[in-house]
């Protein structure tokens, strides 16, 4: 454990002798990346073991004097760190050895490889700061990573704005964070989490400068986690490559808000309002996002959605206090999350399209694909036994143990939402026959299905490490020692359970009926004549139609044109008066030498005139 | 003055302006008397070699304490040493860009004189920051902006050189005329020319009336050094001149001209305005009362910088601007006015100086071989030279404020600076933040250039060695006080012991 800091090092080594000679190695460099990727895997997954038998530990040295305040560099295991240090390498390594397949015969493997390296590092070292300018340092690392990656298919248009998009639309978060932070500092005297929380405790800081504090710290949270309003970048991020959506947009910098919010928890629970702020966010993202998921086409952009509502489902949890709940659909989310995004990935890998309209019937031809899919899907529609269901049941005692009634039945409602349109995508992607001509349609390569093989395995037995009927593990292991952060586990009533289980297989019926039901029923009324008899039935399918789906559709329409006129107006607002303002100023700048004396001969008539006014010196 | 006195001066503190002023004297007659088939590149070396002899003889003072020969004139106390430093390495920098430098029409027969110009103003920029008097301090700031304005239009067969040489000469008249018209009420005032001895005249005045007219002075004088800053209002001129200039010159005017002014107004403002009591004896100084009006200049010149920089579609322009914004930070800086603005200050300086030239660098190498400074020309640059690309996208970094950088220490200072101070400048450094954020969209405008847009055309870069030395060693410089700034900080911290000889 105290040898921790090695773990962010392989993947900057992997990153650094890319950059300079995978040129050379042209597909070997995938190697290279593999392993230095499970040698940090590795190296965590000891850490953690370590972790469970040995108190926390955190080394740190002096980084930068100003005047006399001393800010200090080094490095934390505790908990949170451990666990989100196995979570990271491991989806790390996944996406390495699954990108060998994926992106083979691609000519700047290497650069790939190399970016995907510098944003493993970037990320690790995210985790183990100790501080928050450390933190804050290792969190612009990380959007610098991504940007290149969403960017990596550079010649396509969209990329370029998408990765363009995405690091601005981050920064405006980071700004937030910077902000707080300085606050923070000023207030605290610290950067360092120990001591930030110690002020806190000790009532150093006001409580209106503590909420103020920690909501400028959450925006910067929203910017990374994709949180209404900034998350409108993380559906464009899906035009960077599969895999990197799978580690990127699925397990790691997405959760990197999340992660924010829980290591600075004992600053969000000394202030009920910011908890509210978060909680409310984050019920609102969930359903808003689930909504506008019900209606895409696009294989990827359902999942994105889906992850920006996932995300909501945490900060809805760590706003309602429940701190393990949040925590632990962050690890079940990166595991089912990750297997659906490369099981998407490995899906348009065969069929080279991404239009879900286009698939269907690829049951049969993806015999190892599909089930695996399928796994990802029930997990993450919180089917009994399944590791969402543990997670998504903790957030919704969570929420209704805070009292947080009204968000915890927008968090029900998203959760049929989620049931239904998974299942919808899968229906149309894997059930019935295939809607267009798609000939040699085969399987991916072992290297690609080995990967998501293991995570499948994670999606399944990792909610088992906290639930009601076995212990739990998790809660305990992660409160342990640490009052601040909540009860390990926070007993709820039964029929929450049961809701929830409802609740998803509703969706996952409705979404059976009308998307697998209907397109057997219209082949079948292809081939015959006996119309009416069926009628009944499409009958069914109308009503449906007709009710929920149309009240459903007319919501998300609804928060579409919020999405598209609102929040994309006010930045377009902002941008287009900046914008404005400096076509002005260099209109302005005419060339004319006459104007520049003049502008400066009148800047002086202002200042002397303000000064004497001011100065009372006219009197 | 008889020979004993002269003799009686420890010349040796000016060890580094001898230096310089020799290699001047050797280079201007070496290139009159050179025959003309004697390539001129070789005084350029030359004058490379008197900026390393003068750096080697400036450390060697490191630890001297104040002193001061030639009547209080000339004085060497740690703020002029520390920021020689600054001087002096962006000048050998600069100086390596210009060798490498080519033009269409041919600089051949002005070679010699480019050099040897670049170490005139190089002389008056050293002069200005151990000055003890107003009038060295304006005669260095003439020497300066003199040799500035005829290296500006050093092409005197480009007509944008030509212009842009007559709008600086202009501009510059006029910010002159500002400058002495302030400095002549501070003398009439004080009746002397030496700033300590100004410093102990004003600290007694009471008269409000005087005060006033001080205050009148502080604003000519402040105005008038903002020609050398290109801050609000005094910025226009930049982009013109910036864009005529040839980029060695252009790196110079925004890098080491820009750090003089800096060095000149902290002189002038600390000396002098600190020490001058708002209302009568022993109260508020009259610096603290016009923060408000530095505040409010600083603000403008950031928004003016970042907002019009976003239109820009010549590099050397965009540049401009970038650098009027810089400078609009390194303004919050001297406005905070908190306990360690030199620090503070120099490590900015230097971060910029860095980060700053390394870019030009490579935009006299893209623009040279394009033949055009239109931005697009950075386009594919990553899979044309990689290494150029990727050093270009540091530079842009740091400019940006990105961690990992030098130039994100320097706005973390800036920001810890302006926080900590009573009262703390919040509206300030959130018009600082918000003016960087609109700052990523230019920048980040030439990173999507050079990754992710495809080349035009596939040539090959060939590096000459001059600007790989200075790419190689600011790209260092720019990752390595960005990753442990307490390298440099220390240093000013272990040498200069904070500044305390200022006043002495």
């Amino acid at each position: 454990m105290e040898n921790a800091w090695i773990i962010p090092l392989f993947p900057l080594l992997s990153f650094l002798f890319l950059i300079f000679f995978g040129k050379r190695l042209k597909d070997a460099s995938a190697y290279i990346g593999i392993l230095l990727s499970l040698a940090s895997f590795v190296y965590s997954l000891l850490v953690l073991f370590e972790r469970f038998t040995s108190p926390t530990h955190k080394a740190e040295s002096v980084w930068l004097t100003i005047g006399d305040v001393q800010l200090t560099a080094g490095f934390e295991v505790n908990q949170l760190n451990a666990l989100m240090l196995v979570i990271v390498s491991l989806v790390s390594f996944l996406v390495h050895t699954y990108s060998k397949g994926y992106m083979h015969g691609d000519e700047r493997i290497h650069v790939y490889y190399a970016y995907l390296g510098l944003f493993t590092f970037a990320m690790l070292g995210l985790v183990l700061s100790p501080n928050l300018l450390q933190t804050y340092i290792f969190w612009e690392l990380v959007g610098l990573g991504s940007f290149l990656l969403i960017g990596f298919y550079f010649y396509k248009d969209e990329a370029k704005r998408a990765a363009k998009k995405a690091f601005i639309m981050t920064r405006i978060g980071d700004v937030g964070l910077l902000i707080g932070m300085i606050l923070l500092f000023w207030q605290a005297g610290s950067f360092e989490y120990d001591e930030i929380f110690a002020a806190v405790e000790a009532g150093a800081i006001s409580s209106t400068m503590i909420t103020l504090t920690a909501i400028l710290i959450f925006i910067g949270a929203m910017g990374k986690s994709g949180q209404f309003p900034l998350h409108t970048w993380l559906p464009d991020a899906m035009e960077g490559p599969t895999p990197v959506s799978a580690l990127i947009h699925a397990a790691t910098m997405v959760a990197a808000g999340v992660y924010l919010v829980a290591s600075l928890f004992p600053l969000f629970t000394a202030s009920e309002t910011a908890l509210m702020t978060v909680a409310i966010v984050g019920a609102f993202t969930a359903i808003f996002a689930a909504s506008i998921g019900l209606v895409q086409k696009d294989i990827k952009r359902v999942l994105a959605f889906s992850t920006v509502s996932q995300l909501g489902y945490m900060m809805l949890a760590l706003g309602s206090a429940g701190y393990v709940a949040g925590v632990f659909h962050l690890m079940t989310h990166a595991f089912f999350k990750a297997l659906l995004f490369l099981a998407a990935g490995s899906v348009i890998h065969a069929v080279h399209t991404q239009d879900i309209e286009k698939m269907g019937g690829l049951w049969k031809k993806l015999r190892v694909t599909g089930p695996l899919f399928l796994i990802g899907t029930l997990a993450i529609s919180g089917v009994p036994l399944f590791s969402g269901f543990f997670s998504k049941d903790e957030i919704l005692i969570a929420a209704w143990a805070h009292g947080n009634t009204v968000l915890f039945w927008l968090a029900v409602v998203a959760a049929f939402f989620t049931a239904f349109y998974m299942f919808r995508l899968f229906f149309m992607v894997f059930a019935g026959e295939s809607r267009t001509d798609m000939k040699h349609v085969k399987e991916s390569p072992s290297v690609m299905t080995i990967p998501m093989v293991v995570l499948a395995v994670l999606a399944v037995v990792a909610g088992y490490v906290n639930t009601p009927w076995f212990g739990t593990f998790l809660g305990d292991w992660l409160t342990d020692g640490n009052p601040a952060l909540g009860h390990g586990h926070i007993e709820g009533p039964a029929w929450i359970m049961i809701v929830a289980t409802i609740v998803s297989l509703l969706g996952i019926f409705l979404a059976w009926l009308i998307y697998s039901k209907r397109s057997l029923a219209r082949d079948w009324l292809g081939a015959s004549t006996l119309y009416n008899v069926l009628y009944n039935k499409y009958y069914i399918d109308e009503l449906y139609e007709v009710t929920i789906l149309k009240v459903t559709k007319g919501i998300s329409v609804l928060l579409r044109f919020i999405e598209t006129f609102l929040v994309e107006g006010i930045v377009k607002g902002v941008a287009g008066a900046v914008s404005g303002l400096g076509h002005v100023g260099s209109k302005f700048q005419n060339g004319q030498i006459q104007r520049y004396g003049t502008v400066a001969f009148i800047g002086v008539a202002i200042l002397i005139v303000v000064f004497t006014v001011t100065g009372g010196y006219l009197k | 003055m008889d020979l004993e006195t002269l003799l009686s001066f420890k010349w040796g503190i000016m060890t580094p302006e001898f230096i310089i002023l020799g290699a001047i004297t050797l280079l201007s007659l070496l290139d009159l008397f050179m025959p003309k088939t004697v390539n001129r590149k070789l005084l350029g070396w030359l004058g490379l070699a008197g900026i390393l002899g003068a750096l080697v003889s400036l450390v060697t003072l490191i630890g001297n304490g104040p002193e001061s020969i030639l009547f209080d004139t000339f004085r060497l106390d740690s703020f002029a040493i520390a920021f020689k430093l600054l001087l002096l390495i962006g000048a050998a920098l600069v100086f390596l860009i210009a060798t490498s430098y080519e033009t269409k029409e041919g600089l051949d027969e002005y070679r010699g004189e480019f050099y040897y110009l670049f170490l005139a103003a190089l002389l008056g920029a050293m002069m200005m920051s151990s000055s003890g008097d107003l009038i060295t301090l304006f005669i260095g700031l003439e020497l300066l902006s003199i040799s500035s304005y005829i290296l500006v239009g050093i092409r005197k067969k480009n007509r944008q050189s030509n212009e842009s040489a007559m709008k600086y000469v202009i501009n510059g008249g006029i910010s002159t005329s500002f400058t002495l018209f302030g400095m002549s009420y501070v003398y009439g005032l004080t009746g002397t020319t030496n700033l300590l001895d100004m410093a102990r005249h004003v600290v007694m005045l009471t008269d409000s009336q005087h005060i006033y007219l001080l205050g009148l002075a502080f604003f000519m004088i402040f105005i008038g050094l903002s020609f050398k800053l290109a801050t609000a209002p005094f910025h226009m001129w930049a982009p013109d001149v910036y864009q005529g200039a040839a980029t060695p010159v252009t790196a110079f005017l925004s890098v080491v001209s820009k750090t003089a002014g800096f060095i000149l107004i902290v002189r002038i403002l600390m000396v002098i305005f600190y020490n001058i009591p708002s209302e009568g004896l022993g109260t508020m100084p009259l610096l603290l009362k016009l923060q408000d009006y530095l505040a409010f200049l600083a603000a403008a010149t950031m928004i003016i910088g970042n907002v019009i920089a976003l239109r820009q579609k010549n590099i050397k322009r965009l540049f401009a601007y970038s650098s009027i914004a810089q400078a609009g930070y390194l303004l919050v800086v001297v406005t905070s006015m908190s306990a360690f603005l030199f620090d503070t200050l120099w490590f900015y300086l230097g971060a910029y100086l860095f980060m700053n030239l390394g870019a030009f660098a490579i935009i006299q190498l893209v623009t040279q071989k394009a033949g055009s400074e239109d931005i697009s020309e950075f386009a594919g640059l990553y899979r044309k030279a990689p290494f150029l690309a990727i050093a270009m996208a540091v530079f842009i970094l740091s400019l940006a404020g990105i961690p990992g950088t030098a130039g994100f220490i320097g706005k973390l200072n800036i920001f810890m600076g302006a926080l900590v101070t009573e009262p703390s400048h919040y509206v300030l450094v959130s018009i600082m933040i918000a003016t960087t954020v609109v700052s990523y969209f230019y920048y980040f405008g030439v990173m999507v250039q050079m990754f992710f847009r495809p080349a035009v055309e596939q040539v090959k870069f060939k590096l000459p060695a001059g600007l790989g030395v200075v790419i190689g060693i600011c790209l260092f410089a720019t990752i390595l006080f960005g990753v442990a700034p307490n390298i440099a900080l220390d240093f000013l911290q272990t040498n200069f012991n904070q500044f305390s000889d200022f006043f002495q």
